[in-house]
């Protein structure tokens, strides 16, 4: 009994652990690449700084983030939100740029203003893009917030982490199953989302 | 709900000087060109001529390096680039109907921007695609994914018309249709530019889809226009081989369903004219005075035909009245076509025809006249 309100409780922190990271990351790249639609300077510059951070393997941007802010909540958060910002940067840039330039062109000839193309034309052209970044976000965050708790950022991981330690298979199942399931969720979830979400006119 | 215009008609387009470079490029120098009010002016010319670069201009998605383009007499800088893109139709090649949005939101699309309510734009949709031939109750709910090349131009087509522009702006609207479909476009075109009787700048590239639609054709190469005028003007007073070259002067023929009787008739000499009272003693002396094989018989203002020579001998031996051997001509308004006119001479076994502007008798057609100013 004891181990399953440990387990809840672990498996909530994780996720709070993760979706705070996750939404924290989609505000920050979201506003950025809109602004970036605009400079092209600010946007190769966002996607050099998101390239960079992914190249950089999970576990050291993790480590990395201990000298600089230290360990804890706060940092477990930013390390995951770096990891996720080049899935959500990449796909909502893809999506509002590869957007078939006469409609764009043909929405401002008939009197769209900057604002009402992006409303009108990039952002539902984009959705499916960067719904799909949002899903792969999800899944790495999950398995991102594993590795933070080295660092001091508590949940699932924590207990894997000391299962591990002690040879205590129990725990070690108690942590990984859930993330497991978790993972197992969203691609489940997503799916079906993504599936509702994608216009008519992409569904064959 | 009325719509906020920026002009009710318009009376003229200019535009004035205007160059616009890309790097060393010109895609436009020095253009001077003025569309009229209620004409449908064609740009023509090969890939790279600067066409578009031209028409864009008039709506502002380009502006001009230097010169200035006016509408009415007023500078278009004068007017927010939306409001103006507004109140001009805007077709294009591709269409750009946005492809997540049913036909009536496509449609309706500036009037929900400019705030009109769900019912009134469901009228006013289900008016615009009526006028294109698209049943309203069939297309309003579909995606433009769903439809034709040649059904999908049409909803374009609504859409541009939609806030009711005095002035249109079409790119190639036809461009991409296969011949049958962009011929039954055309036709289609024709009849509501004429009921509309709107302003249009219309680029295309196709020498027949010019005479068939424009009033007047401008030519443009290497970024600079080359002359404007009818097609009349351009098949038989070329300023260059350009010119010639793409309205195919040399085979004027071809151009026997545009040219029309106007261009062709020879102007009639009123002196020559006899008077169906006249007795056929006097119109003999005339006819011979005069050196004349045939005359052509005709009151005050009413038209009653030809006489030949021969006719006039005979009555003079019969002692008949001169409107006894009149025959009767084929009448033709100056606008019909010379193919609707050679037919109708043909069927009608006479080699002229009298041409009328006005009611008022203005010319002859000669149907050898035609045939030696067409080769």
């Amino acid at each position: 009994m004891v181990i399953t309100v440990e387990i809840l409780e672990a498996t909530l922190e994780h996720l709070f652990l993760a979706y705070t990271a996750l939404l924290i990351g989609a505000l920050v790249s979201i506003p950025l690449i809109l602004l970036s639609l605009y400079n092209a300077k600010l946007a190769s510059l966002i996607m050099r700084f998101s390239n960079l951070v992914q190249a950089v393997p999970s576990f050291a941007v993790v480590a990395v983030v201990v000298p600089l802010i230290g360990i804890g909540f706060t940092p477990a958060v930013i390390a995951i939100m770096l990891r996720v910002l080049l899935p959500l940067i990449k796909n909502t840039y893809i999506g509002l740029f590869n957007v078939d330039p006469s409609l764009i062109e043909s929405a401002k000839g008939i009197g769209l203003t900057e604002f009402q193309v992006i409303r009108y034309v990039r952002l539902p052209n984009a959705y499916p893009a960067i719904f799909a970044g949002i899903k792969f976000a999800a899944i790495l965050a999950n398995s991102i917030a594993v590795l933070t708790a080295l660092i001091g950022g508590g949940g699932l991981g924590s207990m894997i982490f000391e299962g591990l330690t002690n040879f205590n298979t129990t725990k070690i199942l108690a942590g990984t199953l859930p993330v497991i399931a978790i993972a197992l969720f969203l691609d489940f979830s997503f799916s079906k989302i993504e599936h509702w979400l994608t216009p008519v006119y992409l569904q064959k | 709900m009325t719509i906020k215009k920026l002009f009710d008609r318009v009376d003229s387009v200019r535009l004035e000087n205007i160059t616009k470079k890309y790097g060393e490029q010109f895609a436009i120098k020095n253009l001077n060109l003025e569309i009229q009010g209620g004409e449908l002016l064609i740009l023509i010319g090969r890939s790279g001529s600067g066409k578009t670069t031209a028409l864009r201009t008039i709506n502002r998605l380009i502006e001009p390096d230097s010169g200035t383009v006016s509408i009415n007499g007023a500078d278009v800088r004068e007017f927010d680039s939306v409001r103006l893109r507004r109140n001009i139709g805007y077709v294009i090649q591709n269409i750009g109907l946005l492809p997540h949005l049913r036909i009536s939101e496509n449609v309706g699309l500036l009037l929900k921007l400019e705030g009109w309510n769900e019912e009134e734009i469901r009228k006013r949709v289900r008016d615009l695609l009526t006028l294109v031939s698209l049943p309203p109750e069939r297309f309003m709910d579909r995606y433009p994914h769903e439809l034709s090349g040649g059904q999908q131009q049409r909803v374009g087509l609504a859409r541009a018309m939609a806030m009711d522009p005095p002035l249109f702006l079409m790119d190639e609207p036809f461009g991409a249709l296969d011949p049958l479909l962009r011929t039954q476009l055309q036709d289609e075109f024709f009849k509501i530019k004429k009921e509309l009787g709107r302003t249009i700048v219309f680029i295309t590239h196709d020498i027949n889809e010019a005479f068939r639609l424009g009033d007047r054709i401008a030519i443009m190469n290497n970024a600079e226009l080359i002359q404007v005028g009818t097609p009349e003007e351009l098949i038989f007073s070329p300023v260059s081989d350009l010119v010639s070259e793409i309205v195919d002067s040399k085979r004027k023929y071809r151009h026997i369903d545009t040219l029309k009787v106007g261009d062709m008739m020879q102007p009639l000499a009123r002196e020559d004219t006899l008077d169906p009272g006249m007795s056929a003693e006097s119109a003999l002396d005339l006819m011979v005075r005069k050196g004349l094989e045939f005359a052509f018989v005709m009151g005050k203002s009413e038209v009653s035909g030809r006489v030949c020579l021969n006719d006039v001998l005979k009555a003079r031996t019969r002692g008949i009245e001169l409107k006894e051997v009149t025959r009767a001509l084929p009448l033709f308004s100056s606008d019909t076509t010379l193919i609707e006119a050679l037919a109708k001479l043909k069927s009608e076994g006479e080699s002229m025809g009298l041409v009328l502007e006005d009611n008022e008798p203005a010319g002859v057609l000669f149907s050898d006249r035609v045939l030696q100013n067409l080769i």
